[in-house]
Order: structure tokens, then C-alpha cells, then sequence
């Protein structure tokens, strides 16, 4: 495992990228030596590449200008009138809302608590195998188990987070029924499950660090809490910076517990973007419409990727 | 204090054991620490717990108040009723199939395509490889509509395919198969050039077994990503005897309505088959995260 | 999740199955794998379905629960019964979430070989393509005809004068009692059933004098936050105006908004607050009411089972008439042919004689309260047996449904939408004639909407 990339290094170093731009070297060889070789190579995967990514892109493009409809009738070019529905359109932007509600939620303890998570099993406290397990395993579960498990300890009468504040003396709450609390404890699932991946990428970064500055720093007698401060966190400030990224990008793209567990409800307070497209496209038969939020969507996508790139960027 | 032999994997190196440095030589930052952790782990681990103890007791045990997770006598009912059932079976073996295939299908077409765009001269390929990395951009979610519009002009809605080949298609595989490729000596390609060797021997017999961490990897993380795919299945299957075990269980009711036990009895046996997978290939498994930086699709 | 119809909209968990669903298990599943590896192309597998031939006919329906169970029952009776059937039934989650998954298998032209479908529903699928249409020689030669319904559900089953659904039931929104109390409020005739009203101060008197008698509340009706009852409550009563609310594309929608404030204001003076409560939700209603705290119930007829339960003896009566004409809002569960592509004449027939033979199991259906729409069932002494069903029984005659449209119907946003300005009003917080011109302009929105089915 030599050839371990630590992920907090990101995409820029690992192996070298320029050697690949010379091919020079290998002008002596046959196939790959003449202009055009090794395309049939990359063939397979462009013809899927371009059926299965590039044409519903486009076609998605194409379809959020018409009425496109489920049914089986004809569909006809409507111009932006889909574009000025959705700006128009409050469940668009109460969905939005949800979404980035959804992401700041679930996003920020999902960076912190993996961070916490990794320093302490890093610490090397003894059962390594068992602390790991614990952590990642909600992560391999497929979405409805999380979402079985997680409405049995929120159902109302006798799920345990509701007999857990019945024990304390505390009044019931509606975890998935109540407007203001569903986001909340769809976040807390959503942590409970996902947080798992965040630690290995921590983890990983922490076993690449270089111990020297930690050590020469115990030598001088800084106390842990200080180094941790001090020497680690800081080490790690490209590792958080690509957890963050993707964590927030993964926290956008919310449908699926959501969907499953709430439908979006009560009262759509927890529908996010996706689900409305879902809705609109699949439930309401228009397409056209659907394609354009989802157009929409996308745009916020690049933005925040944009601007975290750029963000990332100047940290360097 | 440094690494503890574990059951699973003795092998285990000592790097992994994590650095003593953090947290000193005193023994109340290490007391706190552990406390921390046992917290924190045993929160994770309670709702599998709770989960796991009502799938073993009765609908009318479960149902009665009370926090001990113990209201009856053990049973193992709820499971024999699943089985019986055999929809979560059937569910199980799609999900296999296709999670097998989309790996298959993309770990093949993807190092293919790496290779190409690592050692390759044609013309375009700067720009086909800018195309594709600006694809990982492209969240597949985006693509739900157009292409299920797609899948209904291929008439294809409904069948294994469907479900498959939009997943085989994977950009940031694709991108992180060729940084690696990229940084193979081209020294060692070169003698098998000289005896005469195709590219594809070239590839299938050097780069290839160079690339295995790599491909495992890739290929560890395409399979738990399509195992636990929902949003597309969902989406393209409506036929009950197609659907993966996500989507069955979310979507297929009971006629008896909602009961808790076998509910939590067939999340469990969902849940089986990656965790002991994990058991078993743990180390590879998080040294992939590592090597790839990044999940599933 | 605050949606209550026919079946109680369960939470979300448990995994599935009948019991008579032949799994055409792993078998078929290769088979299916088998191709798409052998084709390797897009023209790939179908379905196991098609790949194995079985013969089994595939349904797909909404019920869990008791409406579930009972379900279970009449495939059974038609599986074992003569010529039989090899029934693979699915049961999908009630809502939306049942009609999005019928739209889109409709569409990919894979669908089941029959479903449930709430006929208030049908305008949003059959004008779409989304459902083949019946053929009524062959529904004859199984012994269902046109003659065998009622004409007020029967005129719903079709579209351009093709027939799309066979109507299992007729579920009307009703009204309960407690037959003592009613009683002691003198509120029943000589026969012992609920005495007719026929005027809102009649209907205002008889809350007062049940809120008397029982010592608690008159009339219990549970909205809040639910999906679908003020609008059924609303719907009955406006229709008994004489008044039409249509719906025609592109807006702007018709109503009388006279005689749509009157049935508000008259709702706003039923639902005090005092001798009937105005802010209840859907349980705490159906509990209020069952708890024997409350003397008359507005609910659908689907809760007799959980009523029976309630320990006093239980009344129900068509809803009452309070305005110019007898009406009651009502949906039906019918049976409809899902598109497909290329469907098997044989089979298509095996699906005829299967919705033929349902129908007439439904006594067995009306157990759980509903009204069968097969009129030679109701005709039958063992209905005429059934208590309090039969006493209810003519609701089907005056049947009013949602007004026809795409997004109309059981389980659809529009009945959420009426529901909104119409809880507000029972809730004091508006006035009657804003929340009715707030229903009309929720209506205009979604008829300004390009109809996607049209």
C-alpha cells in the first residue's frame, strides 16, 4: 500500500501527472507511438460516457424548454416559460430553503464529529478493530435500513427516543411529525449514518501526518491539548477543507431518507429540491418542468463548487 | 499501549495503532479520551442494538411501553415469517446482481479507459479527459429525469439494464485509475514493448497487476455504492421482482400494515451481507478510502 | 402523513408480501441476467415476467390493515374457486407515492396487469394513455355489466365514452353515532335510525342536543393539518347547494362563491368551539369520538372497524342533507388495466375475468364498511344483514366525487390545497368568504398549469 495517496493532499500530488504528457518516450513503440492509438481503449467507456451522461445532460437541457409530459402525448417547445414557472414558483425556493438548511445541519457535525471520531481512535486507545467497525459500519447500510431502524426509534408511542424522555419525565416530541423538529432529526440520522466515511478520511489523513513537529513540541513540553491545537488541526486543514467539499456537495444532493421517511412532510417542511423535482416530474407527469428546478439546482451545484474550489484554492 | 492484536486481522500493521503522541504522557487526558470514545461509540452502536433486540421478540411484546429493550420472550418468528415470504430473497439476489455487474462493467470499462487516457496519443484525448473530469461535476440526481425519458424511448423501464448502465458510467473512476496509471514507470512497460507485446498485454499484464490496491479499491467503492443506490432503482423498477433490497423494502408493503418486528428483522438481514463483508476485508476497505479519497457514487 | 382514507396511511417500515404471490424466484432472475449478458445491448431483458411466461397475473393494489387483509381473502376465494388464478399481488404505500409508481409502470409499458385506482383519479391517467381501456363484451361473458352500478358512480369510469375502471366499492364520507345518545337527544326515528335533518338549523340543533346528551361534545370532526377531510366535508355540502364546481384548463374555475361561503359560514357555526369542537386532528376525533365523549362523528365509513370496537352502540347514516338536495361525497376503489406496450390477448382476457370475479366477491369487502359497487351484492340478504353498513347503502346513489381533472382526486395535492383556506376558516382564523376565494385562486394556479395529460 505503498502507493497510498493520502487523501488530504488531494488531487494535486499523489502520483506524477506530467510523465503521462510525454510520449515521447515511448515514440519508439508501436501502437501507442502513432496518432490515435490507445482511443480504442478509452472507446467502451466514451460510448457510455455519452449515452448514459452526455445525452441526458443535453437532453435534459432540451427537455426543461418544452412541456415534456409522463403520459404518452406529444411534447411541444415552450421557451423559457418553464425558467420563469420556477422563479416564480414558491415550492421551488421553500424546497431550496430545505435543502441548505438540510446541508448546514447535517454538514457541520458531520465534519466535527468525524474529526472528533478520528483523533480519539487515532489517539491509539487499545480495540482499534472494534471503535472502526463501530463508526463505519452505519455507512454500509443501504438507505431504507437506516430508514427502518431509525422510524422504529422514532415512532411516537414506543420508539425509544420517545420512551427515553418519557423515563426522564419530559413530554413526547413528533419527531417526524412535528414541522419543527423533522429537519432536526433527519439531520441526526443522517449523521448517525454517513459520519462513518468523513472519520476514515480523517483517519487516513491522520496516519500520514509527519509525527515531527508533534514530537519535537512534547519535547518542549506542550500538553496535548495545546499540540492538538497548535500542530494538529492545522496539519489537517486540507483534509477539512475536501471533507467539507464533499460533505456539503453530498448534503444537497438529499432525497432518498427523506423521501422514505417523510415524503418531504409534514407539511413539506422537510422536502428538499430533489424530491420536488421527483414530485413535480414523476408525481405531477411534467417532465419539462421538473427538468428545469433540476437545471436550477445544478446551477447552485457548480456555484458552491466554484466557490469552494476557489476557497481551497487560496488556502494554499 | 501501542497496537492491540484484534481477532479478525493479526496481521494488522502498526501503523494503524494511531500515534501515543496525542495525547501525552498524563493520564487524565487519556482517561477523558476514553471516556469519550465509549460514549461516542456506544451512541453509534444503540440503535443496531435496539434494532437487533425487537427483531427477536413478538409484534405485541414490542408493543408494550416501557425503555427495557427486553418486553417478551426471544423469537425468532419475525425472521422465519421474511424468509418464508421470499421477497427479501429475491431482493437480496438483484441487489448481488446488479452491484456484481455495475462493478464488473465499470472497473473494466473505466482501468480501459484510464489506460487510454494515461498512455494514449490520439488526437482529442486532452479535451475527451477535460470533458470527463468537468463530468464529475455532473451530480447524478440531476440526471433522474432525462434519463428515465431516455429508458422509456429505449423501452428499456423495467428491466435489468435499465437499472445497470447508467450506474457503469463513472467519471471520478476514471480520473483517479489514470492519476495512478499516470504514475507508473514507464521503464517497466517498456521491455514488454520490445518483446513484442500488444498494448493490451502491456495493460493486462503490467499495469494491471501493478494497479491491484487501485482497482480494489475503486472496485470496493462502486460496489457499496451500487449496493446502497436508491434514488435511480427506485426510480426505473416498479416490478416487485426487479427491485434491489433498498428499494423493495421502501416500497413493497405487507398486508398486514406496519409491523415493527418483521420491519426491523428484514433491515437486519438487508444490513448482513456488507457488514460481514466489512468484517472481513476491513483493512482493505478503509485503506481504500484512503487510496481513493473518495465514496461511492 | 396526516392523509386517512380507506386504509389508515401507515408509517413508513415493514418489509412485504402476500401470501399468494408465486415468486418466480431466482429462476427467473437468471433468466433475466442470462439475456441482458447475451443481448449485451440496449434491447436487453425484459421483465421476469415476460422472460418466465408464468401465467400469473399480476396486481397491484393500495390496502394494508384490515382493507389489506381482506383483500388477501377474496384472492384466495377467486384463486381457489373453478378455473382459479395464480395471483402475484404487490402492495405499495397508499398516497402519492402509489400513484407515481402506477404513472410511471403505465408509461414504461411494463405495468401490472391490473390495479386499484380511486376513480376520482381517473382523469389524471386515463386521457394520458396511462390505462387500456375495458372491453365490456368480454366483461359481459364473465357476468359484469353496465346495469350492475349505480349510474352516479358508473358516468366516472369513463373518458371520451370508453370505459377505463370497474368500480370495487363506493366509499362515501359519512356520519357515525352513538345510538343512546342520539337517542336521548331525540334525534332518531321510529325505526331507530338517525331521523333526516334537512335544513343547517336543524343540523345546529341536533349538535346542541347531542353535546347534552352526551355530556361532552355534540358533533366531532378532526382536520387539522389533514389532507383531505375539510375538503370532503365541504364537497358534500356544496354539492347538496345545487351548486357545480368545475374545473376547465387554464382556469379560471367555476364556482358558486355565494353558495360556497354559505356552506363555510354555516361550517363556521356547526364547529363553535363550544358544543363542537372546531381544532381537532384526524385521531384525536376519531378518539373523542370513540372514548364516547362525543355523540355523532363526520368520518369516512372505512373506520367502522376500529368504531365496532368502542364498546356503545354504533349508529351511521348516509350524510345527513342539509341543503336543496341530497349529496354525499364519496370516492371508489375501482379496477383498471395499466398500459402496456404489448399486452397478451389471453392474458388481457385472464385480467377480465379476474376484476370480474373480485367484484363479485365484494361482500366480503364490505365488512370493512364499504359500499360494493356490484349492486346484485347489495342486493343480497347477507348485506341487507350487515349492521350499520346497510344503513348507508344508498350514499352510492348520490355519490359525489371530485371535480374531474389531472390533479384532482384521492390522495392529490389539489385536496390539500382546499383543505388549507378551509381549516383556517373552522380555526377562526379567517373569514368564510376569503377562504373560498382562497380555494378559487389555489384551483386557478393549478389550472393555469399546462395540463400534462391533455
Amino acid at each position: 500500500m505503498t502507493t497510498t495517496a493520502p487523501p488530504g493532499t488531494g488531487p494535486r500530488t499523489g502520483p506524477d501527472t506530467r510523465r503521462a504528457d510525454g510520449p515521447r518516450r515511448t515514440r519508439r513503440q508501436r501502437s501507442l507511438s502513432a496518432p490515435g492509438s490507445g482511443l480504442v481503449f478509452v472507446l467502451p467507456f466514451l460510448l457510455l460516457f455519452v449515452l448514459f451522461l452526455v445525452w441526458p445532460v443535453v437532453q435534459g437541457l432540451w427537455m426543461s424548454f418544452t412541456d415534456s409530459s409522463l403520459t404518452l402525448r406529444d411534447t411541444a417547445f415552450v421557451g423559457f416559460d418553464n425558467y420563469a414557472e420556477a422563479f416564480g414558483d414558491p415550492d421551488v425556493w421553500s424546497s431550496l430553503g430545505n435543502t441548505v438548511f438540510f446541508t448546514v445541519v447535517s454538514s457541520v457535525p458531520l465534519v466535527l464529529i468525524a474529526l472528533a471520531m478520528a483523533l480519539l481512535v487515532h489517539s491509539g486507545i487499545a480495540g482499534q478493530w472494534a471503535w472502526r467497525l463501530a463508526f463505519f459500519a452505519p455507512y454500509l447500510l443501504p438507505v431504507t435500513v437506516v430508514t427502518l431502524i431509525w422510524s422504529w426509534l422514532y415512532q411516537p408511542d414506543l420508539g425509544f427516543a420517545n420512551q427515553l424522555l418519557d423515563a426522564l419525565g419530559m413530554e413526547p416530541v413528533g419527531w417526524l411529525s412535528d414541522e419543527s423538529v423533522a429537519m432536526w432529526a433527519i439531520a441526526a440520522l443522517t449523521v448517525w449514518w454517513t459520519a462513518g466515511f468523513n472519520f476514515l478520511l480523517y483517519l487516513a489523513a491522520l496516519q500520514s501526518l509527519p509525527t515531527t513537529f508533534d514530537e519535537a513540541a512534547a519535547l518542549d513540553g506542550a500538553g496535548a491539548w495545546r499540540r492538538l491545537w497548535s500542530i494538529t488541526l492545522p496539519q489537517l486543514r486540507r483534509t477539512t477543507g475536501l471533507v467539507a467539499m464533499l460533505q456539503i456537495l453530498a448534503s444537497l444532493k438529499v432525497f432518498d431518507q427523506i423521501y422514505i421517511l417523510t415524503k418531504g412532510g409534514p407539511n413539506s417542511s422537510t422536502r428538499p429540491i430533489l424530491e420536488y423535482v421527483y414530485d413535480v416530474g414523476f408525481t405531477g407527469y411534467r417532465l419539462g418542468y421538473a427538468s428545469a428546478v433540476s437545471y436550477l439546482f445544478f446551477a447552485l451545484v457548480i456555484i458552491v463548487s466554484l466557490v469552494q474550489l476557489r476557497l481551497f484554492r487560496q488556502e494554499d | 499501549m501501542s497496537a492491540t492484536a484484534t481477532p479478525l486481522s493479526p496481521r494488522r500493521p502498526r501503523e494503524t495503532a494511531g500515534s501515543p503522541l496525542l495525547l501525552g504522557h498524563g493520564r487524565l487526558p487519556r482517561v477523558l479520551a476514553g471516556t469519550a470514545l465509549v460514549v461516542l461509540a456506544a451512541v453509534w452502536l444503540l440503535p443496531f442494538v435496539w434494532a437487533i433486540v425487537t427483531s427477536v421478540q413478538s409484534e405485541q411484546d414490542v408493543s408494550k411501553p416501557g425503555l427495557s429493550p427486553f418486553k417478551g420472550a426471544f423469537t425468532l418468528d419475525a425472521y422465519r415469517q421474511i424468509l418464508d415470504r421470499g421477497n427479501v430473497p429475491v431482493w437480496a439476489f438483484n441487489s448481488l446482481l446488479i452491484a456484481g455487474l455495475v462493478t464488473l462493467i465499470t472497473v473494466a470499462v473505466s482501468t480501459l479507459a484510464a489506460y487510454g487516457f494515461s498512455r494514449g496519443t490520439f488526437r482529442g484525448r486532452r479535451a475527451l479527459l477535460a470533458v470527463t473530469v468537468a463530468a464529475i461535476m455532473v451530480p447524478p440526481q440531476l440526471l433522474i429525469v432525462p434519463l428515465f425519458k431516455q429508458m422509456l424511448l429505449f423501452d428499456l423501464v423495467d428491466t435489468y439494464a435499465a437499472v445497470i448502465l447508467p450506474q457503469v458510467v463513472a467519471p471520478m473512476m476514471v480520473f483517479i485509475l489514470k492519476r495512478f496509471f499516470d504514475g507508473i514507470p514507464r521503464e517497466l512497460e517498456e521491455a514488454a514493448r520490445i518483446d513484442g507485446a500488444s498494448e493490451f498485454r502491456v495493460f493486462w499484464s503490467v499495469i494491471l497487476p501493478l494497479s491491484r490496491p487501485i482497482v480494489a479499491a475503486v472496485a470496493i467503492f462502486v460496489f457499496i455504492g451500487a449496493w446502497n443506490n436508491f434514488m435511480w432503482p427506485f426510480i426505473v423498477t416498479n416490478d416487485s421482482d426487479l427491485m434491489t433490497l433498498p428499494v423493495g423494502l421502501a416500497t413493497v408493503r405487507d398486508s398486514h400494515g406496519v409491523q415493527y418486528v418483521p420491519g426491523m428483522a428484514s433491515a437486519l438481514l438487508a444490513a448482513l451481507p456488507l457488514i460481514v463483508v466489512f468484517l472481513f476485508f476491513q483493512r482493505r476497505i478503509v485503506n481504500s478510502v484512503a487510496t481513493t479519497g473518495l465514496g461511492g457514487s | 402523513m396526516t392523509a386517512r382514507s380507506p386504509v389508515p396511511a401507515p408509517p413508513p417500515a415493514s418489509a412485504a408480501v402476500s401470501g399468494f404471490s408465486r415468486r418466480r424466484l431466482l429462476g427467473a432472475g437468471l433468466a433475466g441476467a442470462g439475456t441482458l449478458l447475451a443481448a449485451g445491448s440496449l434491447s436487453g431483458c425484459a421483465s421476469p415476467a415476460a422472460a418466465s411466461g408464468s401465467s400469473a397475473l399480476s396486481v397491484w393494489d393500495l390496502f394494508q390493515g384490515g382493507d389489506g387483509l381482506l383483500m388477501d381473502d377474496m384472492i384466495k376465494a377467486v384463486s381457489e374457486e373453478g378455473r382459479g388464478f395464480d395471483v402475484d399481488r404487490t402492495i405499495l404505500d397508499w398516497g402519492p407515492s402509489y400513484y407515481t409508481k402506477l404513472a410511471m409502470s403505465a408509461a414504461g409499458g411494463r405495468a401490472s396487469d391490473v390495479a386499484v385506482l380511486h376513480l376520482s383519479r381517473l382523469a389524471g391517467y386515463a386521457p394520458g394513455g396511462l390505462l387500456d381501456p375495458f372491453d365490456l363484451d368480454t366483461l359481459a361473458e364473465f357476468g359484469v355489466t353496465e346495469k350492475d352500478f349505480t349510474a352516479a358512480v358508473w358516468a366516472r369510469t369513463q373518458h371520451d365514452g370508453t370505459v377505463y375502471a370497474i368500480p370495487l366499492d363506493v366509499h362515501p364520507f359519512i356520519v357515525f353515532y352513538d345510538k343512546d345518545t342520539a337517542d336521548k337527544a331525540g334525534l332518531l326515528d321510529s325505526s331507530g335510525e338517525l331521523a333526516s335533518m334537512g335544513s343547517p338549523e336543524a343540523m345546529l340543533d341536533a349538535g346542541k342536543a347531542l353535546a347534552e346528551a352526551s355530556g361532552h361534545a355534540g358533533i366531532v370532526f378532526g382536520h387539522v393539518n389533514d389532507t383531505a377531510q375539510n375538503w370532503r366535508l365541504f364537497c358534500a355540502l356544496y354539492a347538496q347547494t345545487g351548486a357545480a364546481f368545475t374545473l376547465p384548463d387554464g382556469g379560471p374555475p367555476e364556482m358558486d362563491v355565494d353558495a360556497a361561503i354559505r356552506v363555510v359560514s354555516f361550517l363556521q357555526q356547526l364547529f363553535d368551539g363550544r358544543t363542537n369542537p372546531n381544532n381537532l386532528d384526524y385521531y384525536a376525533g376519531l378518539t373523542m369520538f370513540s372514548s364516547g365523549r362525543g355523540g355523532m362523528a363526520m368520518l369516512g365509513e372505512w373506520e367502522l372497524p376500529t368504531l365496532k370496537k368502542a364498546g356503545f352502540p354504533l349508529g351511521a347514516a348516509p350524510f345527513p342533507q342539509v341543503f336543496g338536495r341530497p349529496a354525499v361525497y364519496a370516492d371508489s376503489h375501482s379496477f383498471v388495466l395499466p398500459h402496456q406496450d404489448d399486452p397478451d390477448p389471453a392474458r388481457r382476457r385472464e385480467a377480465h375475468r379476474y376484476v370480474a370475479e373480485m367484484v363479485k366477491q365484494s361482500l366480503t369487502w364490505a365488512s370493512a364498511g364499504h359500499i360494493p359497487a356490484y349492486q346484485p351484492v347489495l342486493a343480497k340478504p347477507e348485506y341487507a344483514a350487515l349492521k350499520p353498513q346497510s344503513s348507508y347503502a344508498d350514499a352510492g346513489k348520490v355519490a359525489v366525487l371530485d371535480p374531474p381533472n389531472w390533479f384532482t382526486g384521492a390522495a392529490s395535492s389539489f385536496q390539500i390545497r382546499m383543505c388549507q383556506p378551509l381549516q383556517s376558516a373552522l380555526l377562526g382564523d379567517t373569514t368564510a368568504e376569503k377562504a373560498v376565494r382562497q380555494m378559487v385562486r389555489e384551483a386557478d394556479t393549478l389550472l393555469k398549469q399546462p395540463n400534462p395529460v391533455a
